[in-house]
């Protein structure tokens, strides 16, 4: 396919000989509003979209009896194939969103934080950080050159309203995302 | 009139009378509106953002070539495949070939309108080899065996009893009334199809320059599923998805989100940038992205439209249309319908079946207003109409510039058009023609004011026109269209 590659590309340069015209430049002005208070507005907005905010750790794993982890805080006995509820950690979490960022490396892989109708991160509050912008700079940084194979920036449990935009949760990955904040 | 005109007219026209289909749009459009109004409060400005973005699509599009080769050399450094295919045959071939040395049997599917583009299931199905659509709403239509009827709701044009027979009748589910029993039974239906896929095929909605990775965006967790199961993952990618910078997507996200349903951010948005690494204990073992070009470069050359490659697929421009809220997703005959499909298809396809796309709009800028990425579509709706006008279209406007340019002409006009209505057919099988005044208001003027000035009007006018320059037909559109060449 070679060949394609060289048409394209010839063709992507015949065309770009002439530059558009750029758009009028932005001002520079905040498109967003500031965040106060990271941890507060993350708890806010993750339960705005249906997330849970895990109080007791115990109470809340009671409820579960297959479980597939990748914590050292919370023992898995199952395989993510069989498991009730998937344990993760995550890279960081977004006050801004309300959003969990999961990776292969801080998640047990890909599918373990995805296939179990259950999904529970372990995090501590100093993960939290303001805005979507601060999310990728920190992973940048972190990774710059050798990114984990799959990062997932989750926010809520799964869901769907593509039928008469009724919100239905638990689409096809987890019915339930929690997040325990262990520090 | 060509074929795709001909289905145009006669689908458009059955739509615009169904009021079951209008009530159905009208309240899932109705609910989508009342989200984004809701979300807007989320921005301090949104058209900075707008303006944001445009810039960073300008730079992307503006030096595509550098960032093709850019981010096809991270794909290959983070240990993927790189396939380029000129159009959307060779896409599937691709994909096909694939699937056939991998002994590839079954597929699963996430929503991609690049992979409707290209065709891709019935390209599979033809050569023996099962491809499952994921997405709530493409698994009923393909259930139904039909074509998405909205870029980002694919269903939007049925409701819960519609999808029910169809859950009975092709899975044989029991009926039911609620949307969440509705999608608990493709919920378990999908699940044994990740679980047996061979391969995964996905869309992206970027795929960044900087670091060779791609990014997909989605609420369900079937995107998740389909990158995280089977041992390869295929993700056809349009030439124009680039984005520079990874930082980039701090912004289109939500601004994507926002104009595709209101939300804040899209249930899950996700990077992915390679197979499985070393160390990772589960992932595909291949990961193969394909650049589609299929007439995106033709777009790309003519400078003027350049920018209708900016846009990212949100499907604002096609819940503001009035056009496309009266006759719905499927009339069009076209993968990207509304506003933007009317303006790329032409483009992407060829002029000479498309060329009535562009009359679909009242060109009223609704579209354009709430673009995220400020794609002035229905400036381009116009550019497209002006890139296929014919000679009598050229000579009817010569005529009427040259009648609407001189006050004696322009009064017998008037006078005409006021005993015209009869003889106007065409115009008057599908609209009413206006009931106009007994008198024009130049002739009640006169009657009011017997002789507010020396000289005859007419006369004076008259002198008055050699003075001044002819009108123009609007800023934006001055004398491009006849000297244009493409």
């Amino acid at each position: 396919m070679n060949a394609a590659r060289e048409n394209i590309l010839a063709r992507v340069r015949a065309a770009l000989r002439v530059t558009a015209p750029p758009p009028a430049a932005p001002t520079g002005q905040p498109v967003f509003p500031p965040v106060a208070d990271p941890v507060a507005r993350f708890t806010q907005e993750l339960t705005a979209v249906k997330g849970e905010l895990v109080a007791s750790l115990p109470e809340f794993l009671n409820s579960f009896r297959l479980i597939a982890s990748s914590v050292d805080l919370v023992p898995g006995n199952a395989s993510v194939r069989e498991a009730e509820l998937g344990v993760t950690g995550c890279e960081c979490l977004i006050a801004q969103t309300g959003s969990v960022v999961v990776s292969t490396r801080t998640s047990g892989g890909r599918a373990m934080a995805v296939w179990p109708p259950a999904h529970l991160v372990i995090a501590r509050r100093e993960q939290v950080v303001p805005d979507l912008a601060a999310a990728l700079a920190l992973l940048q940084h972190r990774y710059a050159g050798h990114w984990p194979s799959q990062l997932s920036w989750v926010t809520g449990p799964s869901r769907t309203s593509d039928i008469e935009k009724t919100l239905v949760l638990g689409a096809h990955g987890p019915k339930r995302l929690a997040v325990y904040f262990d520090a | 009139m060509n074929l795709p005109e001909q289905q145009f007219r006669r689908d458009a026209a059955v739509k615009a009378g169904d009021l079951n289909h209008r009530a159905t749009i009208q309240r899932n459009i109705g609910l989508y509106h009342a989200a984004v109004a809701r979300g807007k409060t989320r921005f301090a400005d949104w058209n900075e953002g707008r303006a944001r973005l445009a810039q960073v699509k300008w730079d992307a599009i503006n030096h595509l070539d550098r960032y093709l080769e850019q981010f096809a050399r991270n794909v290959l450094a983070n240990g993927g495949h790189v396939h380029w295919a000129e159009t959307g045959d060779q896409a599937a071939q691709i994909i096909l070939g694939l699937a056939r040395r991998r002994g590839v049997r079954k597929i699963v599917k996430a929503k991609s309108m690049t992979t409707e583009e290209i065709h891709l299931v019935p390209a599979l199905a033809a050569a023996g080899i099962q491809a499952v659509e994921t997405d709530l709403g493409e698994y009923i239509c393909q259930l139904r065996g039909e074509p998405p009827y909205h870029i980002v709701t694919p269903v939007m044009h049925l409701s819960r009893q519609d999808v029910s027979r169809t859950f009975q009748e092709k899975l044989g589910a029991p009926p039911t009334d609620s949307a969440e029993e509705l999608t608990m039974i493709a919920r378990r239906q999908l699940r044994q199809d990740f679980l047996t896929a061979d391969m995964g095929v996905t869309g992206a909605n970027f795929a960044v320059a900087e670091t060779g990775q791609i990014a997909l965006t989605e609420n369900e967790g079937n995107i998740r599923l389909t990158f995280s199961l089977p041992r390869i993952h295929v993700a056809v990618v349009g030439i124009e998805k680039l984005v520079p910078r990874v930082a980039d997507l701090a912004l289109f996200w939500p601004m994507l989100a926002h104009s595709g349903t209101g939300q804040a951010i899209t249930g899950t948005c996700s990077l992915v940038g390679g197979p499985r690494r070393d160390g990772e204990p589960d992932g595909p073992e291949e990961f193969h992205v394909v650049l589609l070009d299929n007439g995106r470069t033709r777009l790309l050359a003519d400078v003027a439209q350049r920018d209708a490659l900016h846009c990212i697929r949100c499907g604002a421009c096609l819940n503001a249309c009035p056009v496309y809220r009266t006759i719905g997703g499927h009339a069009y005959h076209t993968t990207y319908m509304g506003p933007i499909g009317c303006v790329i298809t032409p483009h992407l396809r060829g002029r000479d079946d498309w060329a009535h796309l562009p009359y679909a709009s009242s060109l009223c800028g609704a579209c354009a207003e709430v673009c995220p990425v400020n794609i002035p579509v229905h400036r381009h709706l116009l550019q497209n109409r002006r890139n296929t006008a014919g000679g009598w279209q050229r000579l009817a406007f010569k005529f009427w510039a040259w009648t609407v340019q001189d006050p004696l002409r322009y009064r017998w006009a008037g006078k005409f058009l006021r005993c015209a209505g009869p003889f106007a057919k065409l115009w008057t099988d599908t609209r009413e023609w206006p009931a106009a005044p007994a008198q024009s208001f130049r002739d009640w003027w006169q009657k009011q004011n017997p002789h507010p000035n020396p000289l005859p009007y007419t006369a004076r006018e008259r002198g008055l026109k050699k003075i001044s320059s002819p009108p123009s037909l609007g800023g934006e559109d001055q004398g491009e269209g006849e000297s244009r060449s493409s």
